[in-house]
C-alpha cells in the first residue's frame, strides 16, 4: 500500500514537473494549469487519483497542460515535452478505477495528526498547538499557561501585530476578525475584555481612503489580505519554532500546508461562559453577557466557515474538543500534556 | 402578455411546419429556385462537431478540424452546385467569403495581434471586487473599441489576476456575455450589427439610447457575477489557494501602451467602412459601391479594401514596434486567430442556405411586436452570423409599413422595434460560443492558458440559467 501511494506521489510529481516545464518554456506570465505550491498541488493530484469521481478533473487538467505544450515554438522543445506528456497520460489512464479501503482513517488528517503517526515528525518538525475556542470559556488562559508549561511561544494578537506591520497598514484601521477582543496595556495582555469589538462594523472611510486601502491590499477586501498574511506568516513560524496559537483559522492553513500540528477546541456551555464573562466583566449584567457571546460565536462560525469552508467547533474539524466546564483551567492544561508527553515530543 | 406569447410561439411553429421542406431565397441567384432546408444539415453538423468532438475525441478534434471544415463545406457545395449549378454556387461561397469572411477575419486578426502587444505586469490579486471592476471596464469599452477589441485587450489582464485561483471559468463566461457580446450595443463601433444599421440610416449615436437597457443587464449580471465568484472565490481560500501579495502595495505597469494608436486605427478603419459606401466618389453612377471585380456579381469594395489594408498596417506596425518579451509573457500564439479563423470559414459557407431561408421567411413570419424580434433575431444570432440576421428582420419591420418611428434606407421602423433587434442581435450573440466570434477568441486563449472553460453544452447551460432569465426580464420591463 505504501508503494503504491509512493507511485502515486511520484506520477502526481511529475504531471506537477511537466506543467512547470511546460509554462517556463513559453515565458508566459499568464498562469498555469498547477498554481499553488508544489506539494499543494501534488497532495491535490493524488486526492484526484484516489477518488472514482475525480479522475475525469485530472485528465481534464493534463489536456490543458498539452493545450499550453503544443503552442511551444520550439519543435524539438515541443516534441520532448509532449513526449513526456504521453507517457503520464499513459500512466494516468491505466490507474486503478478506485482505490476505495475498508479504513475510516482519512489519510490526509493522519498524517499531520502527531498522536496518529510520531513517524511523521521529523527532527526539523516543530510541535504547533493551534486551539480555537470559544469566548468566555477560558481557552485563552489554557493556551497561554499550556505555552508556559511547554516553555513555548504563546500566539495571538502578536500575529495580526506583525501583519499590520508587514501590510504597513494602521492599526486603527484594521479589525483583527481572527481573534477576540482585547486591551492592552493591563497586567495580562491577553486578559480579554470587551473594549475594542472585532466584529464591530468597519467605520466609513472616504473615497481617498478606499483608493489607498486597494491599492494597499491589492485590490482584496482588507480582512482577505489580512487572513494571507496571516497565513504566511503561521507558515513562517511553524518553520522556525515550536507554539501554542490561539484561533485564526490556523489548524486550517497549517492542514493545506501540510505542516504538523495538533488542532484543539476548548468550549464550555454557555450558562458557565456568561457566568465567567461577568466575573472578568463586572460592569456586564447578564442579558448583555449572553448577547455579545451570541455575537460573537455567530461571528467566529462565520468567518471561519468564510476562509476554511469548514464548521467551526464541529468536532470532525480537530484532534480534541474539550469542555472546560469539565476539568477547569489547570486541568484542561494537564490533558493536554498528558496527550503531548505520550508523544514524547 | 401570456397569450401574446403564446400565440407567437404557434405562429412560429405554424410557419416551420407548413414549409417543413422549403422555403424560398428573396434575392441573389438561387432567387428563383427554392431552397431545401436539408442543405442547412451541413451547417447542423459543423455545429454538432463543434460541440461534441472536443468532449469524445478532443485530441483528434485539434489536429483535424481543417479537414471536418473541409467536409461540412463541401457537403453544402457540391449538393448546392448540382442543384443551382456551378457557377452560382461558386458566386454564392466568393460572395460570403469576400464580402462577409475577409473582413471579419482581418478585423479580428487585427485586434488579435495589437492587443495581444501590450501587457499588464502587477500584483493586483484577482478577488470578486477586482474582477467586477475589470468587467464594468471591459463592457464600457466595449462600444468603443468593438467587442472583439475589448475582448482582447481585457481577457489576458483578467487571466493574469486570476492566475492563483483555481476556480476561475466562470469569470470568463461572465467576460464572454459581458464584454464579448452586451457591452457592443451603444455605438455601432460595439458590433457590427449596429454598424449594418449605421450604413442603413440608422444615426451613429442612436444606439446611445441602449444605455438603460445595457446598464440593467450589466447590473444584473454583475451580481449574480459576484454571489458566483465570492462562493468560488471562498472555496479557493478553504483549499489553502492564496495570492502573492508579499510586498506591501500595489504596482501595475502596462508595457506596450503605445499600441493603443494601433488599436484606434483599427477602430477607424470599421467607422470608415461603414461611411466610405455612402460616399459619392466610392459609388457608381447606378449608386453601387466601387470595387475590384472576382467573379459574376461578386466584387471586393474599395471601402473593404481601405479597412482591410489599415488594419493589416496597423497589425504589422504594432508587431515591429513591440518588444516580442511582451508577447513571451502574454503568451501569444497563433493558436486562437487560427481556430477561429478555421471553424469560422466553415461556419460562414455552411450557414448561407439558413441565412437565405431567414431571408425568405423573414417578412412571413409575421413578427410586429418589439418583444417578438428581440426573441427571434437573438435566438438566431445565437447560432447564425448576427449581422445578416440584424438585416433580415430590419428589413422585415422596414417593410411592414410603420408611419412613425425612425427613418432608415429600409423604411420607418418605431424605435422600440429597432431597439428590440438591436438589443437581440448584439445580446444573445453570447448565449453560445458560435454566436459572436471574440466568445470563441476567449475561449481559445482561456484553454491555452490553464483555465478549464466549460464545453459548448455547458456553456449553453451557464446561458440558460443566468443570460436567459435576465433576457425574460428585459421583455418584462422593456419590450413589452
Amino acid at each position: 500500500m505504501a508503494n503504491e501511494e509512493k507511485n502515486l506521489r511520484e506520477l502526481a510529481g511529475r504531471i506537477y514537473d511537466l506543467d512547470e516545464e511546460v509554462y517556463r518554456e513559453l515565458g508566459s506570465s499568464l498562469g498555469r494549469v498547477f498554481n499553488g505550491k508544489k506539494e499543494d498541488c501534488i497532495e491535490e493530484t493524488v486526492r484526484m487519483m484516489h477518488e472514482r469521481n475525480q479522475a475525469y478533473i485530472l485528465r481534464s487538467e493534463l489536456a490543458l497542460i498539452s493545450n499550453m505544450a503544443r503552442t511551444i515554438p520550439d519543435r524539438a522543445r515541443k516534441r520532448q515535452i509532449m513526449m513526456k506528456y504521453d507517457e503520464i497520460l499513459k500512466e494516468v489512464t491505466g490507474l486503478p478505477t478506485s482505490f476505495i479501503k475498508g479504513d475510516i482513517l482519512d489519510q490526509k488528517m493522519a498524517q499531520l495528526n502527531s498522536l496518529n503517526l510520531r513517524s511523521r515528525f521529523s527532527e526539523n518538525d516543530h510541535l504547533i498547538i493551534c486551539i480555537g475556542r470559544t469566548y468566555g470559556c477560558g481557552g485563552s488562559e489554557i493556551g497561554f499557561t499550556l505555552a508556559d508549561t511547554l516553555k513555548i511561544n504563546y500566539y495571538d494578537v502578536e500575529i495580526f501585530d506583525e501583519v499590520l506591520k508587514r501590510l504597513e497598514a494602521e492599526k486603527t484601521s484594521v479589525r483583527d476578525r481572527g481573534g477576540y477582543p482585547y486591551k492592552k496595556g493591563e497586567k495580562d495582555d491577553r486578559q480579554y475584555l470587551n473594549e475594542m469589538p472585532a466584529f464591530a462594523p468597519a467605520k466609513k472611510s472616504t473615497l481617498k481612503e478606499k483608493f489607498q486601502e486597494f491599492n494597499r491590499y491589492h485590490g482584496l477586501p482588507k480582512k482577505d489580505a489580512v487572513f494571507f498574511n496571516q497565513s504566511d506568516l503561521l507558515c513562517d513560524m511553524a518553520k522556525k519554532e515550536d507554539f501554542v496559537v490561539m484561533g485564526r483559522c490556523a489548524d486550517a492553513i497549517l492542514t493545506n500546508n501540510r505542516i504538523p500540528h495538533i488542532s484543539i477546541f476548548i468550549t464550555a456551555p454557555l450558562e458557565q461562559r456568561i457566568h465567567r464573562i461577568m466575573e472578568v466583566h463586572r460592569a456586564e449584567n447578564e442579558k448583555k453577557a449572553r448577547r455579545l457571546l451570541m455575537k460573537l460565536d455567530k461571528a467566529h462560525v462565520k468567518y471561519y466557515k468564510y476562509y476554511t469552508g469548514r464548521n467551526w467547533g464541529k468536532a470532525r474539524n480537530y484532534d480534541l474538543c474539550i469542555n472546560s466546564a469539565s476539568y477547569g483551567i489547570q486541568g484542561s492544561v494537564d490533558l493536554i500534556m498528558r496527550m503531548i508527553n505520550k508523544e514524547d515530543k | 402578455m401570456v397569450k401574446k406569447c403564446v400565440d407567437y410561439v404557434g405562429s412560429l411553429l405554424t410557419m416551420l411546419a407548413c414549409s417543413p421542406l422549403t422555403a424560398y431565397a428573396s434575392e441573389g441567384a438561387a432567387a428563383a429556385k427554392p431552397i431545401p432546408m436539408w442543405l442547412c444539415i451541413p451547417f447542423a453538423g459543423l455545429l454538432f462537431c463543434i460541440a461534441v468532438l472536443p468532449l469524445v475525441k478532443g485530441e483528434w478534434w485539434e489536429s483535424h478540424q481543417p479537414l471536418a471544415v473541409a467536409f461540412w463545406s463541401l457537403l453544402f457545395i457540391l449538393p448546392f452546385g448540382t442543384l443551382y449549378g456551378v457557377g452560382t454556387a461558386l458566386e454564392t461561397v466568393l460572395e460570403c467569403l469576400v464580402n462577409d469572411y475577409l473582413t471579419f477575419i482581418v478585423l479580428l486578426f487585427g485586434l488579435f495581434c495589437v492587443a495581444g502587444n501590450i501587457t499588464m505586469e502587477g500584483d493586483l490579486a484577482g478577488s470578486p471586487r477586482v474582477n467586477i471592476i475589470l468587467l464594468t471596464i471591459g463592457t464600457l469599452l466595449s462600444s468603443w473599441i468593438g467587442t472583439t477589441g475589448a475582448s482582447m485587450l481585457m481577457v489576458r489582464p483578467v487571466i493574469k489576476m486570476n492566475a492563483w485561483r483555481r476556480n476561475r471559468s466562470h469569470i470568463l463566461v461572465f467576460f464572454i456575455f459581458l464584454v464579448s457580446n452586451i457591452g457592443g450595443c451603444l455605438t455601432p463601433i460595439g458590433d457590427p450589427p449596429l454598424l449594418m444599421g449605421f450604413s442603413r440610416g440608422v444615426p451613429f449615436f442612436w444606439s446611445l439610447h441602449l444605455f438603460p437597457i445595457m446598464l440593467f443587464n450589466m447590473v444584473v449580471l454583475l451580481v449574480i457575477f459576484y454571489f458566483i465568484d465570492r462562493k468560488r472565490y471562498c472555496r479557493d481560500m478553504a483549499r489553502g489557494r492564496k495570492p502573492d501579495i508579499s510586498k506591501p502595495g500595489t504596482k501595475i505597469q502596462i508595457r506596450g501602451l503605445h499600441n493603443l494608436i494601433f488599436l484606434v486605427m483599427i477602430v477607424a478603419a470599421v467607422v470608415l467602412s461603414g461611411v466610405l459606401p455612402d460616399q459619392p466618389m466610392f459609388q457608381d453612377a447606378a449608386g453601387n459601391v466601387r470595387g475590384i471585380h472576382i467573379f459574376g456579381e461578386v466584387a471586393l469594395s474599395f471601402p473593404a479594401i481601405i479597412e482591410i489594408l489599415i488594419i493589416l498596417v496597423a497589425a504589422f506596425l504594432s508587431f515591429k514596434t513591440t518588444d516580442p518579451v511582451i508577447r513571451k509573457k502574454n503568451h501569444f500564439t497563433w493558436g486562437a486567430i487560427q481556430e477561429v479563423g478555421t471553424l469560422f470559414i466553415g461556419i460562414f459557407i455552411t450557414m448561407q442556405p439558413a441565412l437565405a431561408i431567414l431571408k425568405g421567411m423573414g417578412a412571413g413570419l409575421g413578427i410586429t411586436e418589439p418583444y417578438q424580434m428581440f426573441w427571434t433575431t437573438g435566438v438566431l444570432s445565437s447560432f447564425l452570423d448576427n449581422t445578416p440576421t440584424y438585416l433580415v428582420f430590419l428589413t422585415t419591420a422596414g417593410a411592414i409599413g410603420f408611419t412613425e418611428g425612425l427613418v432608415t434606407t429600409l423604411g420607418t421602423v418605431p424605435v422600440k422595434v429597432l431597439t428590440a433587434i438591436s438589443c437581440g442581435a448584439v445580446f444573445m450573440g453570447a448565449n453560445t460560443y458560435i454566436g459572436n466570434a471574440p466568445n470563441f477568441m476567449v475561449k481559445a486563449i482561456a484553454d491555452e492558458n490553464g483555465i478549464h472553460m466549460p464545453s459548448f453544452f455547458r456553456y449553453i447551460g451557464w446561458s440558460l440559467m443566468v443570460l436567459v432569465p435576465v433576457f425574460l426580464l428585459d421583455t418584462l420591463i422593456f419590450f413589452r
